[in-house]
């Protein structure tokens, strides 16, 4: 059964990945982290992540546009990398975001996608 | 080695971290809660102020109650609780530690920030949720100390994590924006439930209902506890007393028959005026069939009246409508949140 420490493996395997990490995006805390992280400091871009989340969220033009429409992904592009977040929908209350950073030459946006989709709905899903 | 210790809770759970202790850090004070480690790591953390893993996934609807009642039962005495809703397939693994995980930090806040409440260290006491997570004592400690500032950061005014929450009568802007949560808060904060009442009736985080009340009285959206000046009584509404406005406006209702032919005017009450007075029924009458709630105690129901007898029910028929609605609880969330902490408190004896 995949546990949060699995989910984090998993997204490691995905090409290009350096740090992953699970935060708490109403609290700015990563509730658990692996490899590498932007400026080797888990927690300040945990915190970093939570800010970019909640300004998506909190910004009625992305996620009222239609009703009952709910964040998925953010995706930040930098000339050095991808920064990709994938909101996890738990049905108990949560407010969680997987968060993976890859590499810009070996990482593919695409598959990265397609990957943490996966994994987050894995890591509460029943199977 | 019964050792008992008095010390700053956080400096307490880091000393029993960094010795790979064993057992529960309780400490006192308002909420007050326990924190609980295994061989040094923390895995569990709970207070009154945070609904506990039962509640965030009973509350949801993420499990049935019954359902996380019979894991209680059955792994409690063994602490595997967590592990059997796995192993049963009622959770992922995934889901169990990201609601321990939630659920520790969560509670971990209110056990923990008030650096001058009365800690204690009982080694050897274990969690009936069995070690699901392991986080590094000096993670939380930190991620608490954290946690302090950012509320501070938000609006600094302490009182609003436990004052009853009120919202304004009349919003401060002709035009507001609320969120979702805030919205959920605003509708089921009645002037009396507390941030900590709120938070298990809602099945959220209590920081996060803290997080969205400070910014609400930021955004002078709810009265600032000190400015809830004595004289203005008509923005807070009191408790009523129960049962006893109800007679008035309900004795007109003639007491329904639910089966049987037995009509209710066979029994007469003493009085002419033909009133059923369904609140002067005493408590030492039960009705035949069913367990329906006794009648609150008060003056008024122990008169020389004699109430007209329950019509004959089915057995397990539901009590008449009027009658098993006849006073009804004013504040039922906070008499709900209260019961779950009972029946919590209970279990955590076993």
């Amino acid at each position: 059964m995949p546990g949060v420490d699995h989910c984090l493996q998993e997204a490691m395997t995905i090409p290009g990945a350096v740090g992953a990490s699970i935060v708490d995006y109403t609290t700015g805390f990563p509730v658990a982290t692996t490899g590498a992280a932007p400026n080797e400091d888990h927690e300040a871009a945990a915190a970093g992540t939570a800010e970019v989340v909640q300004a998506a969220n909190s910004r009625s033009l992305f996620v009222s546009a239609v009703p009952h429409d709910l964040l998925e992904d953010l995706i930040i592009t930098t000339a050095g990398g991808y920064h990709l977040l994938r909101l996890v929908q738990t049905e108990f209350d949560s407010r969680l975001v997987l968060y993976v950073w890859l590499d810009r030459v070996r990482g593919n946006l695409a598959v990265a996608r397609r990957t943490m989709q996966r994994l987050a709905d894995e890591l509460v899903a029943q199977r | 080695m019964a050792r008992t210790r008095t010390a700053a809770p956080g400096d307490l759970l880091t000393r029993v971290a960094g010795e790979r202790q064993t057992g529960a850090l309780t400490v006192g004070g308002h909420p007050g809660g326990a924190v609980y480690v295994f061989e040094g790591r923390v895995i569990y953390a709970e207070s009154s102020s945070a609904p506990g893993v039962g509640e965030l996934l009973t509350s949801s609807g993420r499990l049935a109650g019954r359902t996380w009642q019979s894991a209680l039962d059955l792994g409690a005495s063994g602490a595997r609780v967590g592990r059997l809703l796995v192993e049963q397939g009622h959770l992922t693994q995934g889901e169990l530690e990201l609601c321990v995980l939630g659920a520790t930090y969560d509670a971990a806040y209110f056990v923990l920030a008030d650096r001058s409440a009365p800690a204690e260290f009982r080694p050897g006491a274990r969690h009936w949720l069995g070690p699901v997570v392991h986080i590094d004592a000096a993670a939380v400690d930190r991620e608490v100390s954290r946690r302090v500032r950012l509320l501070d950061d938000i609006f600094p005014n302490p009182l609003i994590d436990v004052a009853p929450v009120i919202p304004v009568a009349r919003p401060p802007r002709e035009r507001v924006t609320i969120t979702a949560p805030q919205w959920e808060l605003l509708v089921q904060a009645d002037g009396q439930r507390t941030p900590a009442d709120l938070a298990q009736l809602l099945g959220r985080a209590g920081y996060a209902i803290i997080q969205e009340l400070r910014r609400m009285a930021a955004a002078g959206l709810i009265e600032p506890p000190e400015t809830r000046a004595p004289d203005s009584p008509e923005f807070v509404r009191l408790p009523q007393p129960r049962g006893v406005s109800v007679p008035l406006a309900r004795s007109a209702a003639p007491v329904p028959v639910i089966s049987g032919p037995e009509p209710v005017a066979r029994h007469p009450p003493p009085h002419g005026d033909q009133r059923p007075n369904r609140d002067q029924r005493p408590n030492a009458d039960p009705p035949p069939h069913g367990d329906p709630p006794p009648a609150p105690p008060g003056e008024h129901n122990s008169g020389p009246i004699r109430p007209p007898r329950l019509a004959r029910r089915k057995p397990g028929a539901k009590l008449p409508k009027e009658m098993a609605g006849e006073s009804p609880p004013v504040h039922q969330g906070a008499d709900e949140v209260l019961l779950k902490r009972i029946r919590t408190a209970l279990r955590a004896l076993r």
